[in-house]
């Protein structure tokens, strides 16, 4: 496909290189078959259930072969990958998984196909509404939900019921209990809270959630950006004190989901914030927690409503310049039915986008927490959905990492992001 | 001018007319582009494309983070220049000394000076481990977080670099120990100078030029430097290590705003020159450039 | 001479130049050290020797694509830089040429071009041919630095030849061509390798332009394959030693069978001023 060592001459390098571009690979493969090419991110965990599910498909597609391949590791990779393939030529793959936050993007792009035209009126109902959301753009519809996640508390139950707590209500009740534990245990590298505070997209989620526990938000409906910065500035001094007091870790303003899980996995740490996968390796045979780990939704501040985590997850989307659109369809409706997403629990610890999974009676018993999580699903947030979040994103993980940090207060951080933001997005009013 | 000197002329451009022609679409052309870049709000993504006047630069005229960056860039700079120069004097005297181990100096030398920015950044990273890097073992004691922390990152980057650019500023004053005539110290030797006399009044004033020309080949690759505080740190933590540079490209390529990064890229630009051209009226005034 | 260096006593030297080196020769140990006993210090040494990070790299990574494409891009870009510089320098040296010094300060300038200024231009034109994550955009890229430098630096080369040979094979009636080809490149050999050993290490070597413009292991670069080197839960420090290692071979042949070149080329362009 791409793989060519380099020919000598200058003058075919770009003749082969236009023929590339004009060609495109996603087209006849020798044996006269039909080849879809199917990117996603690797699959992390015991078994990979993505094959056996694309085999199937071939089976019952006679004359198609699903070629999968995987993106690169960390998100931001990824989109620069999708980036600098989708604009303009033929991309070379078919069907792309994608990270929630990018579908308004690449649609505003016009690299999605848009599938309304394609959708029955009641297809989308079986999902989330929230991924559902945010998968719309401009009134249509340009990627189903695969994988569902939400932000969600951890908690070591056996350490709570030992001085007889419940999982905390408000953030105020956490840091009490962390307090009560430590003091009781006596174990100094005990940690109270984990949470992800490194300078990455996973940082600004949990400062949206800190944010919605106080009731107010990063992007208001009629777009006006920090619509309530004192409160906005109270979550972001929260988040900082958690780490000057001492309840969260020094290396919290290092760590992403995988230290912090790993930690909370060692037995280091009383409450962390994760998303669900972590449920699973927590839950493995030879965890230092197995059985020991409870799930409760994100807690509130004391003066404001419940709230809810961040959700998140993956949409399955078409390139708009695939040469097999129908295919690539059912490649997407296969992959995001019950079936596929039953086996995608069961394998890999993903989610799934449909509700009706949730109740399963088959995985009731392997994965007895389902439906709790399911709730908490259907009580979170999206983040700000709009092609321009990842401008959004990018232009405020300084400003908070100044403030986690302890080098900004959080009235400037706000008061330079929202200046930052607004000479930004002014083009894009 | 004679028909032979016209002939000859043509010969010439027609000589150097291939490469002119490379040169003015590769770099003459994006230079009057990311000019024009700068004037625009610019996201390529969504196909907008606005002008915006001279928006951004007023922007970056009042923007701390700019101004932060600013004063990053000069700091690291300064401190690696003033670094480099002293250890790089310091090592080309002392290898001059000792004929036996110079080979092996010299390759040591070249070797960290010639390895991508990328690895050497990587060596660092691992030494800067705050568990299990040499740093914190073997020096230190306790385990620091040297990329992590705001005050530490920066003079952990400015170490990095100077290891990595001091045998520039060796190599170049070792060649010039090599054409200092023996008899200017036979002779000083003579009058009773001491070694301490010697450096100062005969060694250091000769090596003065060409340490100028190597101080002004540092500066404006400090300047102008990227990789190893993107691959270190990322300019983080909390933009204690961003470079103008680093500022730009997150600019341009996270925030995908073609337009700002441009901006920023522009102002390296100037300010590259005018050191470049500062740098050079020195030099002239010494008798040293053309 | 002596008596006046050795104000720096020996053991100091030594000393120094132990500890400069230990950098490299810790990665390197690294890059042989098994996993399990990367992060428990100390001991400082390993208990044995392991070629797994190696095979691991060489195996399961796209250090060795990126190997190639670093080379051939390389290779490419020095032969480019080559085939267009050496007339132009001829050009500079040896013929009047109109506004020759404002030619001279415009090449010499360019070599002074922030990438970080062009980069965003670059990227737009790169993306408007269609040459996104090809070997091509990294050539044309690292040629806009790498033709003013080879310019520069054969100029200079060529000065140092006496203009004898050339006036004599023109007396001789041989065409500018000849007389270039024949006379001149011969004696330019020294000088062109080690302009080529500069421009092959200035290619390799490059970080920001790679970064941008390529998308996958069809064009990355070593430096790139470096930097993006994957880990799945924690950073990898053996695989990534054996990466590095991996990465320095053409810098670490060039200085060790190369160095006069080198050293010649490094101090003709500082002294070119």
């Amino acid at each position: 496909m791409r793989s060519w060592s380099g020919p000598r001459e200058a003058k075919a390098l770009v003749v082969l290189a236009s023929l590339l571009a004009l060609g495109g690979c996603a087209g006849e493969s020798p044996d006269r078959g039909i080849t879809l090419v199917f990117k996603h991110a690797r699959i992390l965990g015991p078994t990979d259930p993505i094959p056996t599910l694309l085999r199937e498909f071939e089976a019952s597609h006679p004359g198609v072969r699903v070629k999968s391949e995987s993106l690169p590791w960390t998100s931001d990779e990824q989109h620069q990958f999708y980036a600098i393939n989708l604009e303009g030529g033929s991309p070379g793959f078919d069907v792309m998984m994608l990270d929630v936050i990018w579908v308004p993007e690449f649609a505003r792009a016009g690299w999605l196909l848009d599938l309304s035209p394609f959708l029955a009126a009641d297809e989308t109902a079986p999902f989330f509404p929230s991924a559902v959301a945010a998968a719309t753009y401009d009134g249509r519809v340009w990627a189903l939900p695969w994988n569902m996640n939400v932000g969600m508390l951890y908690y070591r139950a056996d350490l709570l019921a030992r001085h007889g707590l419940s999982p905390p209500d408000t953030w105020e009740e956490l840091v009490s209990q962390v307090r009560r534990i430590r003091a009781a245990e006596r174990d100094p590298r005990l940690e109270g809270y984990l949470w992800q505070g490194k300078q990455y997209e996973g940082m600004v989620v949990n400062v949206l959630e800190a944010f919605w526990a106080n009731g107010t938000r990063v992007l208001a409906e009629d777009g006006r950006l920090f619509p309530e910065p004192d409160q906005a500035a109270e979550a972001l001094a929260f988040l900082r004190r958690l780490i000057e007091t001492g309840v969260s870790p020094e290396w919290m303003t290092a760590a992403d989901e995988e230290l912090s899980r790993r930690a909370f996995g060692d037995g280091q740490a009383i409450f962390l914030r994760n998303w669900p996968y972590a449920l699973d390796l927590f839950e493995a045979p030879n965890s230092r927690v197995r059985g020991k780990v409870g799930i409760a939704p994100l807690p509130r501040h004391a003066r404001a409503a419940a709230s809810g985590g961040s959700t998140g997850g993956s949409h399955l989307g078409i390139s708009r310049r695939t040469a097999q659109p129908a295919l690539a369809l059912a490649l997407v409706r296969f992959l995001t039915s019950a079936r596929a997403q039953r086996a995608m629990v069961s394998g890999a610890a993903l989610y799934p986008s449909r509700q009706a999974v949730y109740h399963d009676s088959d995985l009731a018993r392997s994965h007895p927490m389902l439906p709790r999580i399911h709730a908490m699903m259907l009580a979170g947030r999206p983040r700000p959905v709009t092609p321009y979040y990842l401008v959004l994103s990018t232009t405020v993980q300084p400003e908070f990492s100044a403030v986690l940090v302890g080098l900004k207060s959080p009235q400037r951080a706000i008061r330079d992001g929202r200046r930052r933001l607004e000479h930004f997005l002014v083009s894009l009013r | 001018m004679t028909s032979g000197q016209r002939a000859s002329r043509r010969r010439g451009l027609l000589l150097v007319a291939p490469a002119l022609t490379v040169l003015a679409l590769l770099t003459g052309y994006p230079a009057l582009y990311v000019l024009w870049l700068s004037l625009q709000h610019r996201i390529p993504v969504f196909g907008i494309a606005e002008f915006a006047g001279l928006a951004h630069y007023w922007f970056l005229a009042q923007d701390p983070r700019f101004w932060n960056a600013a004063g990053t860039t000069g700091l690291f700079t300064l401190a690696s220049v003033l670094l480099e120069l002293v250890l790089g004097v310091l090592v080309a005297l002392a290898l001059y000394a000792r004929p036996r181990g110079r080979r092996l100096g010299f390759s040591l030398l070249l070797l960290a000076w010639a390895m991508p920015a990328v690895v050497t950044a990587k060596l660092f990273e691992w030494l800067y481990h705050p568990a299990a890097g040499l740093v914190n073992v073997v020096l230190v004691g306790r385990a620091l977080n040297w990329l992590g922390d705001p005050v530490l990152a920066l003079p952990a980057v400015i170490l990095a670099d100077v290891w990595r650019t001091m045998p520039f500023v060796a190599i170049l004053a070792y060649a010039r120990l090599l054409t200092i005539p023996s008899e200017l110290y036979e002779a000083a030797q003579v009058d009773g100078a001491s070694r301490l006399g010697m450096l100062r009044y005969i060694t250091l004033p000769l090596l003065r030029q060409i340490l100028m020309i190597a101080v002004l080949f540092r500066t404006l690759d400090a300047v102008r430097a990227f990789d190893l505080m993107f691959v270190l740190t990322g300019g983080g933590p909390a933009n204690t290590t961003e470079t103008l540079t680093v500022y730009a490209y997150r600019g341009l390529f996270q925030m995908l705003q073609l337009g700002f990064g441009s901006a920023i890229g522009v102002i390296v630009f100037v300010l590259v020159m005018t050191v470049a051209w500062a740098y050079l009226r020195l030099l002239r005034r010494e008798g040293l450039a053309a | 001479m002596k008596p006046l260096v050795r104000a720096i006593p020996d053991g100091l030297v030594v000393l120094g130049l132990i500890v400069y080196a230990v950098p490299f020769f810790w990665q390197l140990l690294t890059s042989f050290k098994p996993e399990a006993e990367l992060l428990r210090l100390p001991p400082l040494l390993p208990t044995r020797l392991t070629l797994d990070h190696y095979r691991v790299v060489l195996e399961h990574s796209v250090i060795p694509r990126a190997l190639a494409n670093s080379l051939g891009i390389a290779s490419l870009t020095t032969l480019g830089a080559l085939v267009l510089g050496i007339p132009a320098a001829y050009a500079i040296a040896r013929f009047p040429l109109p506004g020759k010094s404002l030619l001279l300060l415009a090449i010499v300038g360019s070599t002074a071009f922030p990438q970080i200024a062009t980069v965003s231009p670059l990227y737009l034109i790169l993306r408007f041919l269609g040459l996104r994550d090809t070997w091509l955009a990294l050539v044309l890229a690292h040629t806009s630095f790498a033709l003013p430098l080879t310019i520069w630096l054969l100029a200079g080369f060529i000065r140092e030849i006496p203009p004898a040979l050339e006036e004599s094979a023109a007396v001789d009636g041989a065409s500018t061509t000849q007389t270039l080809g024949q006379v001149v490149l011969p004696l330019l050999a020294p000088g062109l390798a080690s302009t080529a050993l500069l421009t092959f290490l200035f290619s390799w070597n490059e970080f920001l332009f790679a970064y941008t413009f390529t998308a996958t292991e069809a064009s990355r670069t070593v430096p790139v394959a470096l930097a993006l080197f994957p880990g799945v839960y924690e950073v990898p420090w053996g695989d990534i030693a054996a990466a590095s290692m991996l990465a320095s071979l053409p810098p670490i042949l060039i200085v060790l069978v190369f160095q006069r070149h080198l050293v010649r080329g490094l101090l003709a362009g500082a002294l070119r001023e």
